[in-house]
């Protein structure tokens, strides 16, 4: 059974944080946090039926297309931004990265690597990925911008994001020792906390 | 649905935002449902600028559907058998509450245009004595759409041990130099009609009708988007059997002319002019030097904000201005943006876009 990502990243977290957690869902790890860590969350969701699904547990969310820019939170005191298997979707990651450790000290970025052996296989038999972590097909894919692990760190590096600590999983969302030894071949997601020089 | 309506007064006076004082009012009320014996199922719903206490059900006097008829009542998203439901005539207004039309105790005589001038704040508080009248500590809900939206907004300020949730519809923190440009528009073409008699009309036994007619066939405009006016009447022509005028030509025409003779008939233009500048002068962040965040530092109740794409009276961005300002101070607030073809008018008529999301709301955690 698959870990919840409340539970990898945990102790990122500090108690009574304020956080922001983009592309929130139907809000399961935002509820989570303010369960466990007695945060003050918001989401900022697109879709009407998540947000419902976030008004049904309580939670604040704003309706909001993240590729629109959300420079108008950055005078909110954000601890924490979250952005958990979404960054590949957006039209600038690199600019939405930016704009979140402008807007928090900190950043949780969590993304699915096209890295990971078994996508590779599936491009070596000459076929497009579709993997626990990528499980939709070409066409019906909201994924923009895949990367590898690799790829990601050197963003991080370009950018003088600072990664302070990092997590990589297999498919069952456990820290096995290949993923954490060669994570580029072995990772299916990886789970950064990003800080900014 | 059991409806409840009754007049009832209050001799404990208010004192208004002005500085006025009113010694006693009167308030119509309709309720609907039954309050239940903790008093925890109470919802209040706000009207907006000319609807009245008359939200839900038929009204067998005036064979009138109340205004949120589409979300009031048996199973629907607000349940009146689960809940219990009031509306009051805001003060100032003409449907029964003290207002322009009514008599002033110290004179013996209509007050016309010297009933005091009134604030969404002095609604609000009006509403608060309602609620301390019939022995609702904390509603379940306070809720409104346009100007009804400000009071609940401004309710949550207020009073902020009195409420658990707060449905903000259509609806802004203040009014925009816009809304307030097309107030005055109406509000002249009142005061330029013959028969206005600089508000003392009652007194000459007449009504600024042409004027009054005038107002509300702009105001019709502004609640209504430009696609859906478009597809509603298009450019097509009149048909001359149903013409309300031999001016007419389109069909927009009629429809403006027709909903304009029909408010002027039952509206009143004193009440016209109060209600406007009750609208144009609200700023929930008037007592904080303009800073909303710090105006709604001190809410503690849940807030649904909710703006419709087609709305250019009151912007979903003026909704999603409350959203920011709570966000910053730490208010549990959600917004939401939901495709309402009617323009300002969504928040009464589209309300099968809203209807699960008010809901769901009431029903939560």
């Amino acid at each position: 059974m698959s870990i919840s990502l409340t539970n990898i990243i945990n102790d990122w977290i500090p108690n009574q944080s304020k956080v922001i957690d983009f592309g929130c869902g139907d809000g399961s790890l935002l509820k989570e946090l303010i369960d466990t860590k007695k945060i003050h969350g918001y989401g900022v969701e697109i879709d009407s039926k998540k947000i419902q699904e976030c008004i049904v547990k309580g939670l604040s969310v704003i309706q909001q297309d993240i590729d629109d820019g959300f420079e108008e939170f950055e005078s909110s005191n954000f601890d924490i931004s979250i952005m958990a298997s979404s960054i590949q979707c957006l039209k600038d990651p690199h600019l939405a990265l930016r704009r979140m450790l402008k807007l928090s000290n900190k950043c949780v970025v969590t993304l699915p690597n096209l890295g990971y052996w078994r996508c590779r296989a599936d491009l070596v038999f000459g076929k497009m990925p579709v993997t626990p972590n990528l499980p939709s097909s070409w066409y019906e894919t909201d994924n923009l911008h895949l990367c590898t692990i690799n790829d990601f760190e050197k963003l991080c590096e370009d950018e003088g994001f600072i990664i302070d600590k990092k997590i990589f999983l297999n498919p069952d969302r456990d820290q096995s020792l290949l993923a954490s030894i060669s994570p580029n071949l072995f990772a299916s997601e990886g789970v950064y906390l990003l800080g900014s020089k | 649905m059991n409806i409840v309506k009754k007049l009832i007064h209050f001799d404990k006076g208010l004192l208004l935002e002005s500085g006025s004082k009113l010694d006693s009012f009167d308030l119509m009320v309709e309720t609907y449902g039954e309050l239940n014996e903790d008093k925890s199922n109470a919802i209040l719903v706000c009207h907006a600028f000319s609807g009245n206490h008359h939200a839900a059900g038929l009204d067998p006097e005036t064979n009138q559907v109340g205004w949120w008829d589409q979300i009031i009542g048996p199973k629907k998203a607000i349940d009146t058998e689960k809940y219990f439901v009031v509306c009051s005539n805001n003060l100032g207004g003409c449907s029964g509450s003290s207002g322009p039309t009514s008599v002033n105790p110290d004179t013996g005589k209509v007050y016309g245009k010297d009933f005091p001038a009134i604030s969404v704040m002095d609604w609000v508080n009006a509403q608060k004595l309602l609620s301390d009248f019939l022995q609702i500590k904390k509603w379940h809900l306070v809720t409104g759409g346009s100007l009804g939206g400000m009071q609940a907004l401004q309710w949550a300020i207020s009073f902020p041990d009195n409420l658990l949730k707060c449905g903000v519809f259509a609806a802004a923190a203040k009014s925009s130099t816009q809304n307030i440009a097309m107030n005055e528009v109406s509000r002249e073409s009142i005061r330029k009609d013959v028969n206005f008699f600089d508000g003392n009309y009652i007194e000459h036994n007449t009504k600024p009708k042409n004027g009054l007619k005038a107002a509300r066939m702009l105001g019709h405009i502004t609640y209504l988007s430009e696609k859906h006016m478009d597809v509603k009447f298009g450019r097509k022509f009149q048909n001359t059997d149903s013409k309300v005028s031999g001016n007419v030509d389109y069909e927009v025409e009629n429809y403006l002319q027709y909903k304009g003779e029909k408010f002027s008939d039952s509206f009143d233009a004193n009440s016209y002019i109060l209600m406007t500048k009750a609208m144009d002068s609200y700023d929930a962040s008037a007592d904080t030097n303009g800073n909303l965040e710090k105006a709604m530092s001190v809410i503690k109740c849940r807030l649904l904000i909710i703006g419709f794409d087609s709305d250019w009276l009151y912007p979903p961005q003026r909704g999603k201005d409350i959203q920011l300002a709570g966000m910053k101070a730490n208010v549990s607030c959600t917004y939401v943006i939901l495709p309402g073809e009617q323009g300002h008018d969504s928040f009464l008529f589209s309300a099968d876009k809203y209807d699960v999301i008010i809901n769901t709301f009431i029903e939560s955690q």
